[in-house]
């Protein structure tokens, strides 16, 4: 009974954690699906929203919510000119690409340690307190990052299900060439998927600002669980990246209890590999 | 044109490695020697980064390969005693097989794919140096004390291989034959089929090229000298530890060899030296020096993605006027 109970805790915890990283995964992989481009650098907006979330809400006392709509936007228009500037014209080549992706994580995360200095940065919880029932024990934070983030992968789900945008966007991931014949903006498109993916990664950088340190190499992890998402998901696949969020998320939260971290980590990158050679294109079925 | 062209590249190494012989002549600044050894290293790394990644093949492991090298040789020196001359061709030819293995693997995987896998291997092997065999490899502080290389006797002569200088030196002959394998591989007919696998893998195929067979030759040469210039930084620094072989070194010789040109055998020698140095200016300001690798990184892919050297043969090309019509230089 105790053990249940422990487990299901666990389950909790890794679920919070799973629904912020599926959305840093989703903005990679929505990138990946117009773009062709692995975005190295994914992981520095993840630490833009850190910062945000540190300046704005810590130093600046602006709300919270307030604070990530301010982000999501900042960051989307710094995405969409990152895209106009560098990898536009650098469509024709995905691995000059993947190479200039590389540059921008250094500029970066160098930018950011000068800028912003290298000490950790504490940011504090917008929502004090825990909630208990059941025997069960979740933090209110827990709880907002959790309610947070379902609700931007749903208004996510909504833009591209529903909106005209959002089908041309579809429409440029399926085949770029037909949706240009059909007189879509493909590459206005892909500055748009570029600035959402890049403002999906800083929405969950300042969702977990509170719970982690800021620090200018914070965006490493959420990098790699972004990869390892993405990879069980199928490149390019939404739903695949939703599945495999929560595939990790279960993986890693239970994880624990049976090995030690570094084992956790390297049979996620084992499962890269794995699954890069044995099944490319995913576990999931779009 | 391909006598030409060899004489030319062997011409080139050799006064480049006259020049460097000399660096300990005229200075006798221990510091200086280091960053001499340390380029050195680099270039060994660099140039045999370049030969895969003209293949289209962006491999995020090649720092693992030489960590491997590193590992393997740092151990056996240590824990049971090897002579470096004994340790030097099991390390190498371990990272040569490591990477024939990594090739056997991967080579089914094309653009993206092949470098993600890469990059989960590359985490894969600096994990395992970090955290497991903590008894042989040190674990999360590394090795430390690992030996200088040993003495070379001839009868009744030997060569101490104690002092930094002399080490410079040893390290600089591994470089020259390093370097003449690469210009040898470049000019041989496997070099051609590499160079027509770059052109076209499908025609290359169509015209009766072993594609796979190229590619895991030419990854097995880089697995090897990665792995020398692995057992140098062991031997050389005395001191390893698992980061020294993580993303941001890879990103580093990244830079070297794109910035450079991956197309052209100097592009990687002019990245590599002219990073270097420019690095011994910018020490002092750490993330100046990360922002400036970045920034020249982008700058180059969106301005000449073939790389300086590769930009500089360009404009010699264009300005010294072709001896044949193009239509006939591209037939031969």
């Amino acid at each position: 009974m105790f053990e249940a109970a422990l487990a299901l805790q666990a389950l909790i915890n890794g679920a919070s954690v799973a629904l912020v990283y599926i959305l840093v995964a989703l903005g990679l992989t929505l990138i990946f699906s117009i773009m062709g481009i692995i975005n190295f650098a994914h992981g520095e907006f993840y630490m833009l929203g850190g910062f945000s979330a540190y300046y704005l809400a810590q130093v600046a006392g602006l709300n919270y919510v307030t604070m990530l709509a301010a982000t999501l936007l900042a960051v989307c228009a710094f995405g969409f000119c990152l895209e106009r500037l560098l990898f536009e014209p650098l469509r024709a080549q995905p691995l000059s690409g993947f190479i200039a992706s590389l540059g921008l994580l250094l500029v970066l995360q160098a930018g950011a340690s000068i800028l912003f200095g290298v000490t950790d940065k504490r940011v504090n919880s917008p929502f004090p307190g825990v909630l208990h029932g059941y025997g069960l024990v979740i933090s209110r934070e827990r709880l907002f990052v959790m309610i947070a983030s379902a609700v931007l992968i749903g208004l996510l789900y909504s833009f591209l299900r529903w909106s005209k945008q959002g089908l041309a966007l579809r429409a440029a991931a399926q085949e770029s060439e037909a949706a240009a014949l059909l007189g879509i903006n493909v590459s206005r498109v892909s500055g748009l998927a570029f600035g959402m993916g890049c403002a999906l990664a800083a929405a969950a950088g300042a969702l977990l600002a509170p719970v982690f340190y800021v620090t200018p190499t914070m965006g490493g992890q959420p990098l790699v669980k972004a990869f390892i998402i993405v990879i069980i998901g199928g490149m390019g696949s939404l739903p695949g990246a939703v599945a495999g969020g929560a595939l990790l998320g279960l993986l890693e939260s239970i994880g624990p209890m049976f090995f030690s971290a570094a084992t956790v980590d390297f049979l996620g990158f084992g499962a890269i590999v794995v699954l890069l050679l044995v099944r490319p294109t995913g576990l999931v079925k779009s | 044109m391909t006598w030409a062209g060899q004489v030319r590249s062997i011409t080139g190494f050799l006064l480049l490695a006259s020049g460097a012989s000399l660096i300990p002549v005229v200075t006798d600044d221990f510091y200086k020697i280091d960053v001499a050894t340390t380029i050195l290293q680099d270039l060994i790394l660099a140039m045999s980064l370049r030969v895969v990644m003209n293949l289209g093949l962006l491999n995020l492991a090649h720092v693992s390969l030489m960590g491997i090298g590193a590992y393997v040789s740092a151990a056996l020196a240590m824990r049971l005693g090897l002579s470096f001359w004994l340790t030097l061709p099991i390390a190498a030819g371990t990272a040569a097989f490591m990477a024939l293995a990594l090739g056997m693997l991967t080579l089914r995987l094309h653009g993206p794919y092949f470098f993600l896998l890469t990059f989960a291997v590359m985490s894969m092997v600096q994990l395992f140096f970090h955290s497991y065999l903590e008894d042989i490899f040190g674990g999360a502080t590394g090795l430390i004390g690992v030996p200088r290389p040993n003495p070379i006797g001839f009868g009744g002569f030997t060569l101490p291989l104690v002092s930094k200088v002399s080490l410079y030196y040893l390290i600089l002959v591994f470089w020259i034959l390093a370097a003449a394998v690469l210009i040898r591989l470049e000019y041989s007919r496997l070099g051609l089929q590499c160079a027509a696998i770059k052109q076209s893998e499908a025609v290359a195929r169509a015209v009766g090229i072993h594609t796979i067979r190229c590619k895991l030759l030419v990854l097995t040469l880089s697995g090897f000298l990665a792995g020398i210039a692995g057992v140098f930084f062991a031997h050389s620094r005395g001191v390893i530890n698992s980061s020294d072989f993580g993303i941001d070194p890879m990103l580093k010789l990244l830079v070297y060899v794109v910035v450079g040109g991956v197309s052209n055998i100097w592009g990687p020698v002019v990245g590599t030296i002219g990073f270097s140095i420019a690095s011994e200016f910018l020490r002092s300001f750490h993330f100046l020096e990360t922002l400036l690798y970045g920034a020249v990184l982008i700058a180059v892919m969106r301005l000449f993605p073939e790389g300086i050297a590769g930009a500089l043969q360009r404009i010699f090309a264009t300005a010294r006027p072709s001896p044949v019509p193009s239509h006939a230089a591209a037939g031969t």
